[in-house]
C-alpha cells in the first residue's frame, strides 16, 4: 500500500512537470497538447470543480460510459473470437484498426482541426470494424474501413454530434467499394478443446457460406445450438451470440445501452417473421432462426443502442426499434441481399431525426 | 446504483452526525426569531419530519426523543393560531416507533393525520410534497400559502411555542453542519446573526481547500464571503473538500473524490443516455432544455413544459457529460 501511494506521488508529480512543459511551449502544445491531455485523462481525474449548483456530481462520467461498452465489446466478441478464428487472426486487425484509426487518423484530424482533445469514443468505433467483417478479411481493408469511419465521425462532430453510426457507414462504404471481399471469406470456425497451435493460428481456412446465405440458396437452416454457441460461419464479431447476449443484459443492467431498443428490435424481428413467413411461406425464414443468425443480435445490442444515434425520448426508442425490425426482415426476406442490419439501422438512424421532432410536437402540444 | 424518478441521497451520501448538541457561543449583534403570519385562511399545514438530504437536520435533534412533547407544543400553536386548519405530518416510512407515537396521539385527535414516505430527494420539495399529501397540484416559485396550505418546519413550531406563546426568548436555531471539510459533523444551536466563520472556527479543516454552502449540494448556495451571517432561513451549512487539482487513478477512488466539489470527468457535449429524464421527479426531459440553449433558442425550451421544473438539480447531478442542465434551466426560466 505504501509502495503504491508513493508510486501515485511520483507520477503525479512528473506528469505535473510535464503538463508545465506541453502548455508552456505553444508549439509542442499545438502538436502534442490534444494526444497528452489524451493519455492523462486516463490516467489523472480533471482539475474542473462544480462552479455552479448541484456541488456534487456523479462519479459517472462519458469516460466511463464508453469504457463499459468497450468492456462489453471486448468479452463479447474479442474473446471469443480469439477462440473460434485464433490469435492470429483477430489480434492485428485490432492493431490495424487501432492504429489506423485511432493513432492515425483521429490524432491528425485533431491537429488539424484543433479539437480540444482526442475522444475515447474512438477506440468503441474502431473496435467495431473488425468485428462487422469476415475472418478472412485481408487487414487492409480493415484500416481502410477504420480510417472511412474515424473520418465521417469527426466530420459530422465526434460524440454527440453523430448523424448514423460512423463504424456501420464505414462497413457500408466498404460494400461499395470492395464488394466482392466483404461478403467472401467466411471462415468455419474452430470448435475443439483449444491446443495451444489452434489459440495461436487457429484452424486451416476452411470457408463455407453464412447461414443466412445458405438459406436464401437452399432454404436450409443451421441448427440453433450451433448458432447461439457460434460454432456456424459469420462475421468475425457476431457468431457467439451467447457472449454477446450476456454482455448486451450486462450493458443494459448498467444503464449504458437502453434496453428498450433491443427488446424492440429482437421483439420486432420476431414477430414480423412468424407474422409474414405464415403468410408468405418459405421466403420468410423462420422466426428463430432469423433471431440467431447474421449480426442480428450483435446489432441489437451494441449497434442500434449507440445513444447519439438513436432519438432522445423514449417513446422513440421504441419506434426506432421496431423500425429497425421491420426493415432488417423485409430486407432479408424480399431483396437478394442475405442480411439487412447494416441498411435498417443507418436508414433508421435518420429516419430518428423526424421521429424525433414528431414525438416532441406530439407530447408538448 | 438505483435512481427512477428522484434519488436516494441519503443512501449515497451517508451523513452521521454525532448526538451531542453543541451551543455556538456569540456576542455580537443577534436576530431574534419572528414569524409573518399569514393572512390568508390556512387549510391545510404540513410539517415534514422526513428530510430528504443527508445533510438536513435529522428529526431526532427536533424531537429529543420525546415526540408528546413536541405534538402538545404542536396542538398549543395550531388551536391558537390555526384551530380549522387539520395537520398533517410526514415522516420517513421505516420508522416504525415514530410512526406509532404519531398514530397513538393523533387517535383522539381528528385534526392530526400522519403520513409515511420514503426519503428519496426531492420528495420533501413543496411542489412534490404537496402533491403527495394533498394531492393538489401547485407550481414552482409559488408561495403554497396561495393555495391555502402552509409548510412549516418542525423548528419553527417549537420557534412559535416560544417566542409568542412562552414570550420567551431563547434566539437559537439546531442548524447541522457536516461535510468533508471539516473534522467531524456536529448539530449546532447558533443564535442567528453569528458569522458563518464563527460557527465553523472549531469544525474546519486547515489542512485542505474548502467550499461552504448554505442550504444542502444540490440547489443550495455557496457562501463566498465567510465573515455573512446565519439568518433564520439558513437550514443546513455543508462544507466541502475543493479539488482544483488532478488526482492520479480516480477510478479506484471514487468514493473519496464524490465527496468533493470535483466534477468526477470531463465537458462533453450530450450523448443523448437519458439519465436525466430518469431520474427527473417530474417527468421532464432536462436534455431538451440543453439543446435548445446550444443552439441558441432559450425561448424555445418553454415549449418543452419548463414550467414544471422545481429545480431540484438533480439533471446535473447525474448527467454524464457533466453539462450545467441546472443553469441552463433557471437562464432558460429568466431569459423569455
Amino acid at each position: 500500500m505504501k509502495i503504491f501511494k508513493s508510486i501515485e506521488i511520483i507520477l503525479d508529480n512528473n506528469l505535473n512537470k510535464a503538463e508545465q512543459f506541453v502548455q508552456s511551449r505553444p508549439k509542442v502544445n499545438f502538436l502534442f497538447g490534444a494526444l497528452f491531455e489524451a493519455c492523462d485523462g486516463l490516467i489523472r481525474s480533471t482539475k474542473d470543480t462544480a462552479k455552479t449548483p448541484p456541488y456534487i456530481r456523479s462519479n459517472m462520467d462519458v469516460k466511463q460510459y464508453m469504457g463499459g461498452v468497450l468492456v462489453a465489446l471486448f468479452f463479447g466478441w474479442v474473446v471469443p473470437a480469439i477462440y473460434f478464428y485464433g490469435f492470429l487472426c483477430v489480434v492485428p486487425k485490432l492493431i490495424v484498426s487501432f492504429a489506423i484509426g485511432v493513432f492515425v487518423v483521429d490524432v491528425i484530424w485533431v491537429v488539424l482541426a484543433r479539437e480540444e482533445r482526442i475522444n475515447e469514443g474512438g477506440f468503441v468505433t474502431c473496435l467495431f470494424i473488425p468485428a462487422l467483417l469476415p475472418p478472412q478479411a485481408p487487414l487492409w481493408l480493415i484500416g481502410v474501413g477504420a480510417a472511412i469511419s474515424i473520418l465521417f465521425r469527426n466530420i459530422l462532430g465526434g460524440v454527440g454530434h453523430n448523424l448514423v453510426n460512423p463504424a456501420l457507414l464505414g462497413r457500408l462504404l466498404l460494400t461499395i467499394c470492395f464488394p466482392a471481399i466483404v461478403v467472401t471469406g467466411w471462415q468455419e470456425p474452430f470448435t475443439e478443446i483449444p491446443t495451444v497451435q489452434s489459440f495461436i493460428h487457429g484452424v486451416d481456412a476452411v470457408t463455407r457460406a453464412t447461414p443466412l446465405i445458405v438459406y436464401k440458396e437452399i432454404g436450409e437452416t443451421a441448427s440453433y445450438f450451433s448458432l447461439l454457441f457460434g460454432s456456424n460461419t459469420g462475421s468475425l464479431g457476431e457468431t457467439c451470440r451467447i457472449a454477446i447476449i450476456i454482455m448486451g443484459v450486462w450493458l443494459c443492467f448498467k444503464r449504458i445501452a437502453n434496453w428498450r431498443i433491443p427488446v424492440a428490435y429482437l421483439g420486432s424481428v420476431f414477430i414480423f417473421s412468424a407474422v409474414l413467413s405464415l403468410l408468405v411461406g418459405n421466403t420468410v425464414a423462420p422466426p428463430i432462426f432469423q433471431l440467431l443468425s447474421g449480426g442480428l443480435i450483435f446489432a441489437a445490442f451494441f449497434m442500434a443502442t449507440d445513444p447519439v444515434t438513436t432519438t432522445y425520448s423514449q417513446i422513440g426508442k421504441w419506434i426506432f426499434g421496431i423500425g429497425c425490425g421491420l426493415i432488417t426482415v423485409v430486407i432479408r426476406s424480399f431483396t437478394p441481399i442475405p442480411e439487412g442490419i447494416m441498411y435498417a439501422i443507418l436508414l433508421m438512424n435518420l429516419i430518428g431525426i423526424p421521429i424525433q421532432s414528431l414525438i416532441l410536437k406530439i407530447k408538448y402540444r | 446504483m438505483v435512481y427512477k424518478k428522484g434519488f436516494d441521497l441519503i443512501k449515497a451520501y451517508p451523513t452521521e452526525f454525532s448526538e451531542e448538541v453543541v451551543s455556538v457561543r456569540y456576542s455580537g449583534q443577534t436576530e431574534n426569531f419572528s414569524f409573518s403570519f399569514p393572512e390568508k385562511k390556512v387549510e391545510h399545514i404540513i410539517i415534514n419530519l422526513c428530510p430528504t438530504e443527508p445533510w438536513a437536520l435529522p428529526h431526532w435533534a427536533i424531537l429529543k426523543g420525546n415526540t408528546i412533547n413536541f405534538l402538545h407544543k404542536l396542538e398549543k400553536v395550531r388551536s391558537e393560531y390555526f384551530p380549522d386548519s387539520p395537520c398533517r405530518i410526514v415522516v420517513d416510512r421505516c420508522e416504525d416507533e415514530l410512526i406509532n407515537d404519531l398514530i397513538r396521539y393523533g387517535k383522539k385527535k381528528e385534526w392530526l393525520h400522519t403520513f409515511s414516505m420514503k426519503p428519496v430527494y426531492p420528495y420533501d420539495a413543496p411542489v412534490l410534497i404537496i402533491k403527495n399529501v394533498l394531492g393538489l397540484e401547485t407550481t414552482f416559485g409559488e408561495n403554497p400559502i396561495d393555495h391555502g396550505i402552509l409548510l412549516l418546519e418542525p423548528q419553527t413550531i417549537t420557534g412559535i411555542y416560544e417566542h409568542y406563546m412562552l414570550k420567551r426568548e431563547t434566539g437559537v436555531r439546531l442548524i447541522p453542519i457536516s461535510g468533508t471539510g471539516l473534522h467531524e459533523n456536529r448539530i449546532l444551536k447558533i443564535k442567528p446573526g453569528t458569522p458563518v466563520e464563527t460557527v465553523l472556527k472549531k469544525y474546519i479543516r486547515t489542512d485542505i481547500k474548502y467550499r461552504v454552502f448554505f442550504d444542502g449540494l444540490l440547489n443550495g448556495t455557496e457562501v463566498e464571503d465567510l465573515s455573512q451571517t446565519v439568518n433564520w432561513s439558513v437550514k443546513n451549512i455543508v462544507v466541502m473538500e475543493e479539488r482544483d487539482y488532478k488526482t492520479p487513478f480516480p477510478y479506484m477512488k471514487t468514493k473519496e473524490l464524490g465527496s468533493t466539489t470535483s466534477l468526477m470527468g470531463e465537458l462533453r457535449r450530450c450523448v443523448y443516455c437519458n439519465y436525466c429524464d430518469d431520474i427527473c421527479p417530474v417527468n421532464l426531459e432536462p436534455a431538451l432544455y440543453w439543446h435548445c440553449y446550444s443552439r441558441g433558442e432559450k425561448q424555445k425550451a418553454r415549449h418543452y413544459a419548463l414550467d414544471k421544473c422545481i429545480e431540484c438539480g438533480l439533471c446535473s447531478y447525474i448527467c454524464p457529460s457533466k453539462l450545467e442542465l441546472l443553469q441552463v434551466i433557471r437562464e432558460c426560466k429568466s431569459g423569455s
